[in-house]
């Protein structure tokens, strides 16, 4: 059920590939892709390319894919490990969900984070007190590690 | 923390209630201090009184021994007054002239109480340590039989009259001046129950407030001092009498005087004369009487006695004497001769430090009193009673404390039991057909077990630990698995709270009702504001029942049997409501569930048809539960003496039997066999044909399929107003409320993690 379903999204997105992310197996294994945001061009992430693992569970759909950074980014809710703090990986995940919409909403999570559910509080600090340092910190941060 | 202004003046109130309450000794104005003043001073005197008192002397200024009864006899108008003309108080001699009892009681305590033969102290052997709560039943020998010594109650105990009173009133008053409210407890009752709970004082204070105590006695293998708290009741509870008492035990006779103390009747003085009502020789009552006197001084230096005095221990004098009638208590323990005198010392010593020593504790004897006499010189009542029995406090105290392990025992194979349950039933759909109020009741059970342990536990200090520990398993269990598998529960019928039973029941329209709450008010549960409200509930109703049924534990006997048979037998109801709710959500017979399960299996769906609960917890549940009532019923020597019936319990076991026989005829014979068909109303139903106007606003093609969004392949639909459509399976496929569109084995495997709709979320109902 979920290898069907996997290739199935694969080829979904062979077929319409969404502007700005792309996933892919990593090798012959079809539960471990690989896959690459851009960053939003309105947010502090602009120009870089963060690539991100992901993992299928044998009982996807049913169970969310864990999906993790690889880049370093700097975010309130993605910590130094590329931990994401997002609710459909988590308790809100519907199996109707699938691997594009999920790296959408990680974008959208990029341009808008989500500082009152803080994954590392330092940052959800500056960014609720000091945006422009955490902007400035966010652009450096892209260009030493995402570009 | 900031302190505004209310804060402050709370604090600053406290503060001043802290500091302005009275001393240790509880005196608060001009007029209590000379109060208590004069109670000192009345105290002292007459213990100087006592002090130059010897065996061929009599009372002279003792408060309640200050008329004899031929002093009554011979003029009934007499007041207490010391001196009186003409009494000869350089004598003592054992009869009315001197005594305040009888000739006939007098002559009864020699002959029958205290007859046991002391010509040879070695004859019979006495336990040291008497601790015990003693039962037995107590017969009204005779009421106003003789004549009642009056005795008044100094006036310096009375409240102030007048708010700038300074100094308390002189003088006495007779009952007849007493306030109306004033009661002499007159007993009524012919035969009645008698409980006596004896302690010993082995060390005073002597100071105020001072938690350092000293040992008093120096005669301890003689004289020993006890408390004794005796309760006198009627079969039906209706009249009760409490009596507080100071005692000595005469060590080597086997004897008791116990004599209550009030303001009215200072007894600790007449303990030596009325000890040595005997027949003796001469010089042994002599020694005899030096002998206690001396204790009774060591224990009169040693706790500071007047000097300890409150404010406190005045009104507790007033009261009694107001209150109550004096008595004098005359009791003869039974010898323990089986025993030599290093093996009862072996015994005690093994029961105060238990170190293993080889002394066969279970077959000690109870300890006995195989007779008593109770007189009361004011109110001239005689009471008597025979072989009252109870176990040595530390026995009863150990007893209790396996039988609370046996519990604790109980309380983990419930646990192990409800693990088993919880993992029987681990999807929402399974949880969804588990009654809330089956769980409720047994949670509520042992909810209020958990508090009366606690609580139990606070007035038991021997007992505290495994109290504390039995409360803390309980309470575990009830309010961690319990109440989280009631929770999981509870959520998993949320939605359907707005139907009522009745409509449950009353089948045909409420098949469209139910799918339509589908839709409407439907709401997607959430879990922490169930848990909130549940706790609440769940604390409430323990708090309501702890209260109600420690308030019923001193209502009137029949009254008080009333409730808890009716208590036991609704709190043992507990599998009715899963019966109901086996058969509102119906579940199919054995034999049906069997073949489908293989059906299922086939498919690879892992669909749950199974009955909600698991039978190894409702025979195990049935049986940790019952077995306490059990034994509690129908063993007669129970620890926590109630009453043996055994067609109760029979009645219980039947009750709970038929229970558990619904639920196995459900099990095998389809949980609404005993509802007729036509009563019986449809749940919602996953499998039904579209209309073609429905799947085309769901983005059906024109085959009439649709992408089924948990594995994206498409799902062929049967369309009522298509005909090619209609050889396809209602089966194959499911239609939520919300009219989305799923294959079977996706959604019901969904469907066993969460009742919700993958596409928008809305609750689903369960299978």
């Amino acid at each position: 059920m979920s290898l069907k379903r996997i290739t199935k999204e694969l080829n979904d997105l062979g077929r319409d590939p969404p502007t700005s992310c792309s996933a892919g197996p990593v090798g012959d294994d079809v539960y471990h892709w690989q896959a690459s945001i851009m960053g939003p061009p309105d947010s502090p992430y602009a120009g870089g390319v963060f690539f991100l693992s992901i993992h299928f569970p044998t009982d996807y759909p049913f169970k969310p894919p864990k999906i993790a950074f690889t880049t370093k980014i700097y975010h309130p809710n993605i910590n130094a490990n590329g931990n994401i703090c997002l609710d459909i990986l988590k308790d809100q995940w519907s199996p109707a969900l699938t691997i594009s919409k999920v790296l959408l909403s990680i974008c959208s999570l990029l341009t808008d984070a989500n500082p009152d559910d803080p994954l590392v509080p330092e940052i959800a600090h500056i960014y609720k007190t000091d945006r422009a340092k955490y902007e400035a910190q966010a652009r450096e941060w892209t260009k030493k590690y995402a570009v | 923390m900031e302190i505004d202004g209310n804060t402050l003046l709370i604090i600053i109130i406290v503060l001043f209630l802290f500091f302005s309450t009275p001393g240790g000794d509880g005196v608060s104005s001009q007029y209590e201090f000379n109060q208590l003043e004069t109670f000192k001073r009345q105290l002292s005197a007459e213990y100087e009184s006592f002090e130059r008192m010897n065996y061929n002397s009599g009372f002279r200024n003792i408060t309640g021994f200050k008329l004899s009864l031929n002093d009554v006899i011979d003029d009934p108008q007499r007041n207490a007054t010391y001196p009186i003309p003409s009494k000869d108080y350089e004598h003592w001699f054992q009869n009315q002239d001197y005594l305040i009892l009888p000739e006939d009681v007098t002559s009864r305590i020699k002959n029958e109480v205290w007859s046991l033969d002391m010509d040879d102290l070695d004859e019979n052997i006495f336990p040291p340590n008497i601790t015990s709560s003693l039962l037995g039943r107590i017969q009204l020998v005779s009421n106003n039989k003789y004549p009642s010594i009056p005795m008044p109650i100094p006036r310096f105990y009375e409240g102030p009259t007048e708010f700038s009173d300074v100094t308390p009133p002189v003088g006495e008053s007779y009952p007849e001046e007493w306030p109306v409210n004033s009661e002499l407890h007159n007993v009524t009752f012919d035969t009645g129950q008698l409980t006596i709970h004896l302690t010993h004082v082995d060390k005073v204070a002597s100071k105020l407030g001072s938690e350092r105590k000293n040992f008093f006695n120096s005669q301890t293998d003689r004289w020993k001092f006890l408390n004794l708290r005796i309760s006198l009741s009627d079969k039906s509870e209706h009249e009760k009498h409490l009596l507080h008492t100071n005692a000595i035990y005469d060590v080597r006779k086997g004897r008791i005087l116990a004599m209550s103390e009030s303001a009215k009747f200072h007894s600790r003085f007449a303990f030596p004369h009325y000890m040595n009502l005997q027949d003796g020789s001469d010089s042994d009552d002599k020694e005899m009487f030096e002998s206690l006197k001396k204790a009774i001084e060591e224990y009169w230096k040693m706790s500071n006695f007047v000097k300890t005095l409150t404010m406190g221990d005045l009104q507790d004098w007033y009261d009694e004497s107001v209150l109550k009638c004096e008595y004098m208590v005359f009791l003869q323990l039974s010898p323990w001769n089986q025993y030599t005198r290093d093996q009862i010392k072996m015994i005690d010593d093994e029961l105060n430090w238990p170190l293993g020593r080889p002394a066969n504790l279970s077959h000690l004897p109870p300890v006995t009193i195989s007779k008593g006499i109770l007189y009361s010189p004011d109110c001239g009542v005689e009471l008597a009673f025979q072989d009252a029995k109870g176990e040595r406090y530390e026995l009863k105290i150990r007893s209790i404390r396996t039988h609370l392990l046996f519990g604790i025992g109980l309380f983990i194979a419930q646990i192990y039991l409800l693990l088993c349950q919880m993992h029987h039933t681990n999807t929402p759909s399974s949880v969804n057909k588990i009654s809330v109020y089956c769980f409720s009741m047994i949670n509520l059970v042992d909810g209020s077990l958990a508090t009366i342990y606690f609580f139990a536990g606070n007035f038991l200090p021997e007992l505290y630990l495994p109290l504390v520990t039995s409360a803390f398993a309980c309470f575990i269990l009830a309010s961690v698995f319990e109440t989280r598998y009631l929770i999981s529960v509870y959520a998993s019928q949320l939605n359907e709270r707005n139907i009522g039973i009745s409509t449950l029941l009353r089948g045909g329209h409420t098949n469209n009702e139910e799918g339509g709450t589908g839709t409407g008010t439907t709401v997607i549960p959430d879990e922490s504001s169930i848990s909130g409200s549940l706790y609440a509930r769940f604390f409430f109703m323990l708090v309501t029942f702890t209260v109600l049924a420690l308030s019923a534990m001193s209502w009137p006997r029949k009254l008080r049997m009333i409730f808890e048979y009716s208590v036991i037998i609704v709190l043992n109801s507990y599998w009715l409501p899963q019966i109901f709710r086996n058969a509102i959500k119906g579940t199919l017979p054995r034999r049906n569930r069997l073949r489908d399960q293989r059906a299922n299996e086939a498919m690879g769906v892992r669909r749950q048809n199974k009955m909600p609960l698991l039978w190894k917890f409702v025979l195990g549940t049935t049986l940790i539960r019952t077995l306490p009532v059990v034994y509690v019923f129908t063993y007669s020597s129970n620890v926590f003496r109630h009453h043996r019936n055994v067609r109760f319990v029979v009645v219980l076991c039947l009750w709970l039997l038929f229970q558990i026989a619904m639920l196995y005829s459900q099990d095998i014979l389809g949980s609404r066999w005993f509802l007729p068909r036509m009563s019986i109303p449809e749940g919602y139903s996953y499998h039904k044909a579209m209309p073609a106007q429905d799947l085309l606003e769901h983005g059906s093609t024109a085959k009439y399929t649709i992408d089924c969004a948990i594995c994206m392949s498409e799902v062929p639909v049967r369309v009522e107003e298509v005909l090619e459509t209609h050889n396809v399976d209602e089966q194959t496929y499911m239609v939520t409320p919300c009219d989305h569109i799923f294959h079977t084995h996706c959604l019901e495997n969904w469907m066993s993690y969460k009742l919700q709709c993958p596409v928008c979320r809305s609750p689903l109902p369960p299978l």
